[in-house]
């Protein structure tokens, strides 16, 4: 909402300088986006006539002027189409230097020399685009300084925030009746008296009636004929123009600057376009067509209200006039729309069409009904005093069931319980007093234009924005008064994090929409999609953390940053529904790595990362967690992975996450040029199985035994198999098993490998004997010989 | 025949002057104390020597043999102490491990928690697709209400859509117990943005919630402003400003003074001395009263924070994009 200096003094006592307005209506809760001098500086711009115009040989659209500054005449260009013998402009002559910084210079247009330049209102900052040069009135002095007479009243233009619930403050009235709050002053209402012409009755030009009541409670109207269609008086489209309206015509002008000033928007018609002298208030038919001014043929959503005459519709109802009624150059006699709509129904029917205007943000956040005749008479007798027109006495005005102010109670105590203060009641009272509510006894009465007031709790708030937020009190906090303990969560995911952190690897943050055929690699289900994404690439909701690591890796490599390790862990999204009919969105946690196995140095070899080491990172985050039930098996492997190269992990006999190579076509797909290996792990399915508890095992006093021998077998016999094999015949003795070599090829013959492993026995009760040792080894090589058709290596 | 002795004690000893390697020296104890080495060669000559000089020759050829063999050590064991010091060139880079680092937005969010733990909140969380309910209806959005273009909603379906703000985790933490609370929940939410230098279609917050009966805007006034000072500094000036949301009343729009320029104005700031950082307010009635409270005996607080913006302010960042593209030269910064 745009607002001049100037403009507000007009209506409230403004003590303070512009600037200094601004803070203080910051602080009450109008927030100043911008502020600045409504014109810019400029220089080299005088007052001058022009005293002859003729075609240019060379092109159609321009002119060659004669332009006079008082002492001297110059030849000047121009294209403006309204360029005209005799006219008084603003003239910037060589060595000017424009609002925008633009300094005029002596050029050679098609052929011909020209000195300076005409000006627009746009040129000079005066409006946001123009269609023609500035013409002055003639009462200026040839070669007087342009900028000094524009400077001389110069004024200061604010844009204010004004919160949606604030609909009475997208006026001039609105934003003064707030600085008169300020500053403890009344508000300068302007004048609602009309002169009619008592000749006239209005019965006899216009009937209404409102079919749809619940749309439209309030509907009234005047007439005013005779009107003169012209520009409006340059104090209207100054005021106008600097709040960033256009003026069309002084009739238009009207509605605006009563829409502007008061805040409630009016709408004119030319009274002879409307048919059987009625207007009936009507929902929209089904697929009805309608014609707006703007020329669009527009379909209408079904419940929108329209004003009709008796035969067909005007004007979409507090959303845009038609083009079959629309006040035109030859318009003599106004029917001026003054209405109340149903804020909910504007809102509905306005997001529909796609069509937001002055008015309906102003209907959808709710005007005043009681406020209608005011803006009615207002704008009514302004098209008296400048277009010449003539009121018809009467109003016709159907407002079936009046909308009456609500009361709140007032609670002085309740004020000082929210805002922990000890405000007096004089001071509280005096405070709402002073934004026009009325206060009562016990209770205030709320006028119908704050919409925004409707219990106990919205006083309070007005009491503190008036006191200002900064002159309330404020507790520190002293003491805890009752106990805390945090969620497990949020430990869980925590020793996630430090455990990633401590295998060296890097978080990542990656995005959590994205594309859909990115979804599709990591899931046979259809992702959860978004109706209305940003962008196609992000479309649908992560079901897994690779693609956005995957993006990383990619971004990265193609940047010169080749060895990369990262970690993720976030939410994906499942179409599962979970919990109140929503998608299941579990926590992961997910792992890329490539590039060198080591960072890369004279000493250190140069080797790539290998399936062994993203197994190996998931092991030793498993390790870290203590997880009693997880095991990494060879199992139906993902899609996503290489056939050869994935593994899933199991978790109380869930599978609860996979590692691997990324196959080519993903890595293909994200444009990377190395081998990419990843684990993802389902940490909600893991965290079901964590225990946070910790309880001290006894290092253990007694000496261990180590053994090592070395079974000769089929190569696809898995290391896995037998190992688990010695584990179960090692008993409990048996502490730790490490597979320390594995020997293919020479004299074992094809298909044959060794696998070397080493044995610690351990007791905790006392010194193991070499017999007990040799018993139990000796048991483990017949099982394993048995087993796998093993034999020992010599 | 003694002179042979004193030959080569000579020769030896003018041979061990020149010595400057461990290869030369090895080639030295071949040449005297090998097998077919000089003193070796010389211990065979006993036969030829006369009898009665013979106890002499034994006598003085085994000294020399202990004198070269201690020599010998000698010289070995100072190279090899000097090899430990002087051959390895020191100052080349040693073995290093790849290192990681949280993200600067889980550093900054940590920070927040603490500071927030400390001051006694329980840290909650919600689910990111949430219900048109939680998100907005039991927040006191009306539906067809223009407060809720104040977000641009991401829809998944007509009545489930990506969060916009945290404050739905108020909600469900109600639904679940009783006063007192004193909440923060952490997580991502999500706008219908185009991404630009300030924009992301999806950024971090933090929702606070404090509810017991006895809590005043006082109260409010005074969390935030420790939370500026324990996270900025003693000297950072918090401002209130009046706003709207529909879920707080009186809600307020808070600023910090700058951090950069400490409140005299540069151009983070644009001048202003001060930084937007979020809103807050007392919970509104209708909220407790959507989740079973009695509004007339309970108050409470509730505000917001962003983690994205609150960390650019921290780092001197001033692009929100560049915490998302992942650039290891950036993550290793933190
Ligand atoms: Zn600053």
């Amino acid at each position: 909402m745009k607002a001049t200096y100037q403009w507000l003094k007009e209506y409230a006592d403004i003590p303070d300088s512009a600037e200094k307005l601004a803070d203080k209506l910051t602080d009450i809760g109008f927030e100043v986006e911008e502020i600045r001098p409504l014109i810019k500086e400029f220089s080299g711009v005088v007052v001058a006539k022009v005293e002859s115009v003729e075609k240019h040989p060379d092109a159609d659209k321009l002119s060659i002027c004669e332009v006079n500054n008082g002492k001297q005449v110059f030849q000047v260009i121009c294209g403006a189409p309204n360029v005209k013998k005799d006219q008084f402009v603003p003239f910037a002559q060589v060595g000017a230097t424009l609002p925008n910084g633009f300094a005029i210079k002596k050029a050679k247009i098609r052929g011909v020399d020209s000195f300076g330049m005409i000006c627009s209102k746009e040129e000079l900052g005066v409006e946001e685009k123009s269609d023609g040069i500035w013409e002055l009135e003639s009462r200026y002095q040839l070669g007087d300084d342009f900028s000094k007479i524009l400077m001389k009243n110069n004024d200061y233009l604010y844009d204010f925030f004004i919160t949606p619930n604030r609909p009475d403050c997208l006026s001039i009235v609105g934003i003064g009746r707030e600085i008169a709050a300020i500053y403890d002053k009344p508000l300068r209402y302007p004048s609602f008296d009309v002169e009619e012409d008592k000749s006239l009755r209005i019965e006899d030009f216009i009937r209404i009636e409102i079919e749809d009541k619940e749309g439209c409670p309030r509907y009234a109207g005047r007439v005013i004929k005779d009107v003169k269609i012209g520009p409006s008086p340059e104090w209207m489209q100054k005021k106008l123009e600097a709040v960033g309206m256009r003026s069309i015509n002084n009739i238009v002008d009207i509605t605006n600057f009563a829409l502007m000033e008061l805040g409630h928007p009016l709408h004119a018609f030319d009274l002879r376009n409307l048919t059987g002298n009625r207007i009936i208030v009507r929902k929209s038919a089904k697929n009805e067509k309608f014609i707006t001014l703007d020329e669009k043929e527009r379909i209408l959503p079904e419940n929108t209200v329209m004003i009709c005459d008796s035969e067909r519709s005007v004007a979409i109802g507090g959303i845009m006039g038609g083009l079959n009624s629309e006040v035109k150059e030859d318009t003599v006699d106004i029917f001026l729309e003054s209405a109340y709509f149903k804020p909910e129904r504007i809102r509905v029917s306005s997001k529909e069409l796609g069509l937001k205007t002055e008015a309906s943000q102003r209907f959808e956040r709710g005007t005043d009904p009681n406020g209608v005749l005011k803006a009615l008479n207002r704008a009514a007798s302004l098209m008296a005093s400048l277009a010449g027109g003539t009121v018809v006495s009467g109003i016709c005005d159907v407002y079936p069931a009046e909308i009456t102010p609500d009361k709140i109670p007032l609670d002085c105590t309740y004020v000082n319980k929210i805002l922990g203060s000890d405000l007096s009641e004089k001071v509280i009272r005096q405070k709402l007093s002073g934004l026009e509510l009325d206060v009562r006894k016990d209770e205030i009465i709320v006028p119908t234009f704050r919409v925004d007031l409707k219990t106990e709790i919205d006083l309070v708030e007005e009491v503190a924005r008036l006191i200002n937020y900064s002159n309330l009190p404020s507790k520190r906090v002293t003491n805890i008064p009752y106990e805390i303990e945090q969620r497990p969560l949020e430990k869980q995911i925590n020793l996630v994090r430090q455990t990633m952190i401590n295998l060296g690897l890097q978080e990542a943050l990656t995005t959590s929409m994205i594309r859909k055929e990115e979804a599709q690699f990591f899931s046979d289900k259809e992702p959860v999609s978004i109706l209305n994404p940003v962008s196609d690439d992000m479309s649908v909701m992560r079901n897994s953390l690779f693609p956005g690591l995957l993006h990383a890796v990619s971004y990265n490599r193609n940047r010169h940053n080749k060895n990369l390790r990262f970690f993720e862990i976030g939410r994906v999204f499942d179409q599962i529904k979970g919990q109140d009919n929503l998608p299941d969105q579990p926590y992961k946690a997910a792992v890329v790595i490539c590039g060198k196995r080591y960072s890369e140095g004279w000493n250190t070899s140069a080797e790539p990362v290998d399936f062994y080491d993203i197994k190996g990172f998931l092991e030793s985050f498993l390790d870290k967690l203590f997880l009693d039930n997880s095991d990494i098996i060879l199992y139906d492997t993902s899609s996503y992975f290489d056939n050869n190269l994935s593994m899933n992990l199991i978790v109380s006999q869930q599978i609860t996450g996979a590692c691997g190579r990324f196959s080519d076509k993903i890595i293909k797909f994200f444009d990377i040029d190395e081998e990419v290996y990843g684990f993802e792990i389902n940490l909600d399915a893991l965290f079901r199985h964590l225990d946070l508890s910790r309880q001290y095992t006894p290092i253990p006093k007694f000496p261990f035994v180590e053994r090592d021998l070395a079974f000769v077998l089929e190569d696809s016999i898995t290391a896995k198999s037998v190992a688990d094999c010695i584990r179960k015949r090692g008993g409990e003795l048996l502490k730790n098993l490490q597979i320390f070599d594995v020997f293919r090829g020479g004299k074992l013959g094809n298909d044959k490998k060794s696998l070397a492993i080493r044995m610690r026995f351990q007791s905790a009760e006392r010194t193991l004997t070499d017999k007990e040792v040799d018993g139990i080894f000796n048991r483990i090589i017949v099982k394993v010989n048995k087993e796998f058709n093993a034999s020992l290596r010599n | 025949m003694i002179e042979i002795i004193e030959n080569i004690k000579k020769q030896f000893e003018a041979e061990t002057e020149k010595v400057k390697s461990l290869s030369e020296l090895e080639e030295l104890r071949i040449k005297y104390l090998g097998r077919k080495g000089n003193i070796s060669n010389a211990f065979s000559l006993i036969s030829d020597v006369p009898a009665e000089q013979k106890p002499q020759f034994g006598k003085e050829l085994n000294q020399l043999k202990q004198q070269a063999e201690a020599v010998y050590n000698k010289i070995e064991e100072s190279f090899k102490t000097k090899s430990k010091s002087l051959m390895l060139d020191l100052t080349l880079p040693g073995r290093r491990s790849f290192t990681g680092s949280k993200h600067p937005l889980i550093q900054t969010a940590e920070e927040i928690k603490g500071i927030f733990s400390n001051l006694g909140f329980v840290i909650e969380d919600g689910p990111e697709i949430e219900t048109d309910y939680y998100n907005f209806g039991a927040l006191n959005f009306p539906e067809n209400h223009p407060s809720r273009d104040m977000q641009d909603t991401l829809f998944i379906s007509k009545d489930v859509v990506l969060r916009t703000h945290t404050s739905p985790v108020q909600i469900r933490v109600m639904e679940k117990q009783k006063p007192p609370i004193r909440m923060i929940a952490p997580g991502r939410v999500y706008r219908r943005d185009t991404p630009d230098a300030s924009h992301s279609p999806f950024f971090h917050q933090i929702e606070g919630l404090v509810v017991s009966e006895g809590v005043t805007f006082a109260d409010l006034k005074g969390v935030i402003e420790s939370f500026a000072h324990i996270m900025f500094g003693k000297d950072i000036n918090v401002r209130f400003r009046p706003s709207f949301f529909p879920f707080t009343e009186p809600s307020v729009e808070y600023d910090f003074s700058c951090v950069f320029c400490r409140g005299k104005g540069c151009k983070v700031c644009k001048g202003t001395g001060w930084v937007e950082i979020s809103g807050a307010g007392m919970v509104h009635p209708n909220v407790f009263k959507s989740v079973g409270y009695d509004p007339k005996k309970y108050t409470g607080y509730a505000f917001g924070m962003g983690v994205d913006r609150i960390a650019m302010l921290k780092y001197n960042i001033n692009d929100i994009r560049i915490f998302f593209e992942n650039d290891v030269r950036f993550l290793n910064q933190f």
